[in-house]
């Protein structure tokens, strides 16, 4: 069981009023420092957490720009794999963490800025502004 | 009572096999999310963050069949994104409709009108149509004003049509309980079957993290609301579950009773929190620990969750499980709950007329240490 868990009573949970929230990095532009096993293991726990694509350039040179979706953490990096999607082919990939020499958050974080606070900001701004219809819109997928 | 004898039959039997058959863990509703991709865009939805390659991927209507049978759950849910933008959903719809599996296809209504006459009305077949209050609170909700008006077109022309229609509703923090039961008598107005509801829960993907109850709050906001209920009401959920919602019964998380899938793969442990994925169901099933999850493990991604993917099946299992459980489901599906304390927390609740169903002032910020002093 991790450390993590067994953290709260489950009367001290039973009383909560307000929730305490997830904290959200700002990981956009990061280049972690991946020189240690431990380190790597970290920067690739945030890059499967990060709503965004990064790039790995793996220890044989290739540069792979992937959305990570999922890791599988064995005892050792040969053992422990990253599954990911990259923008080009259909199919899920994976690769061992013991081939990436490096990892950078280059894809932009699409959790930024979609808090229930932007919204309020915007919309009040918008009627001030004396609009109409007004509303948040997808992004483009082209 | 709002769900069909038929449907109830089919659970019914289905959990008393797995009872006699000694299963341990096993699904109720597959929770499955065939695309991301939405037509509209909610602050705060944990749901369709991704880049555009990955918001551009859809299951086949093959992998969603054999999900389904993979994990063999009676009831089908597929939300998403927006069901009704997969180019395929006739076809999957149909296919689940033919595998005789109650389905729950989970739509901001946005396209509804215009897909119906796709679609054949069935037993099996409920459009779950997202409401989250009156115009004024839906619009806002959902970031986007006409919403309310194009989803309640939707709804009119379904119900016309002969289709079974729910409405499915998330309340955060500031709902004014008022506001909600005016929204109910709004609902069974329009022909629904029943109405669908849920507390609000910060899980950890989701990008707004600042509005959600902790359990205390949701008992008490749901206890103002579904307390002194009027005989038009009808909920499409267990009894049992909304008496949890109320501060009556005190439950576990069973996260494997809503088992989740979607391209990425069968996701653990639940429907809201994304710890990882397998490439099969029994793989989920099996390695998933378990133990680390719901409230009474501590673990804090978990600690103010109330919502329905998790504690239904709860309900669900005792309410056809024991006798005890039956014949709590059948008074619950009879009582008004009158509670004279509920009805003091309702006239208190909004002295000043209605409330806004969602807060849009700056949130108080408590930490779990804080509550413990």
């Amino acid at each position: 069981m991790t450390a993590e868990v067994m953290k709260y009573t489950l009367q001290q949970v039973e009383d909560l009023e307000l929730a305490p929230g997830f904290e959200h990095e700002k990981l956009e532009g990061w280049i972690p420092t991946v020189a240690s096993d431990d380190e790597l293991r970290q920067a690739l726990e945030k890059a499967f957490d990060y709503r965004g694509d990064v790039t790995l350039t793996l220890k044989s040179g290739e540069r792979i720009e992937a959305f990570i979706f999922n890791r599988i953490g064995g005892a050792t990096l040969a053992d422990s794999y990253v599954q990911y999607f990259t923008p080009s082919a259909s199919e899920k990939r994976k690769v061992s963490y013991a081939e990436i020499a490096r990892l950078e958050f280059t894809g932009k974080d699409r959790a930024e800025g979609k808090h229930w606070e932007d919204w309020v900001k915007k919309y009040n701004e918008k009627k001030a502004a004396g609009e109409k219809n007004i509303a948040l819109v997808p992004e483009a997928l082209d | 009572m709002a769900v069909p004898i038929s449907q109830m039959w089919t659970v019914a039997t289905y959990v008393l096999k797995k009872r006699l058959t000694g299963d341990k863990r096993y699904p109720l509703v597959l929770m499955l999310e065939p695309l991301f991709r939405c037509n509209l865009a909610c602050a705060g939805c944990g749901k369709v963050q991704y880049p555009p390659h990955i918001l551009k991927k859809q299951l086949s209507p093959e992998e969603c069949f054999a999900a389904v049978e993979e994990c063999g759950a009676p009831m089908v849910s597929i939300p998403g994104g927006e069901p009704l933008l997969h180019p395929q959903i006739v076809e999957i719809v149909n296919g689940l409709v033919a595998r005789k599996k109650y389905i729950y296809l989970c739509t901001n209504a946005l396209e509804l009108k215009r897909r119906l006459p796709e679609f054949t009305p069935s037993k099996y077949l409920t459009f779950s149509v997202h409401l989250d209050g009156d115009r004024e609170h839906h619009d806002f909700s959902i970031c986007r004003e006409g919403g309310y008006d194009i989803a309640v077109e939707g709804i009119k022309e379904a119900v016309k049509r002969g289709f079974r229609v729910t409405t499915n509703a998330t309340f955060f923090d500031g709902t004014d309980p008022n506001t909600v039961r005016g929204f109910f008598d709004e609902v069974m107005d329009m022909g629904v079957e029943g109405i669908v509801l849920s507390p609000g829960y910060s899980y950890d993907k989701a990008p707004d993290q600042n509005r959600f109850m902790g359990r205390a709050r949701v008992r008490r906001l749901f206890r103002a609301i579904l307390s002194n209920r009027k005989p038009t009401w009808k909920f499409n959920m267990s009894p049992l579950f909304l008496e949890f919602l109320m501060g009556d019964r005190k439950y576990e998380c069973t996260p494997w009773g809503s088992p989740a899938f979607n391209i990425f793969g069968w996701q653990r442990p639940c429907y809201l929190l994304q710890d990882g994925y397998t490439e099969t169901y029994k793989e989920l099933i099996e390695t998933t620990k378990w133990e680390e999850y719901g409230v009474a493990s501590g673990n804090p991604k978990c600690a103010n969750c109330m919502v329905s993917c998790g504690y239904e099946p709860t309900a669900v299992i005792e309410g056809f499980g024991s006798l005890k459980g039956f014949w709590g489901m059948v008074k619950g599906n009879f009582s008004m709950y009158k509670d004279a304390h509920a009805l003091k927390l309702l006239n208190d609740s909004a002295p000043h007329g209605p409330a806004k169903l969602v807060q849009i002032a700056e949130p108080a910020h408590a930490s779990m240490a804080e509550t413990n002093q």
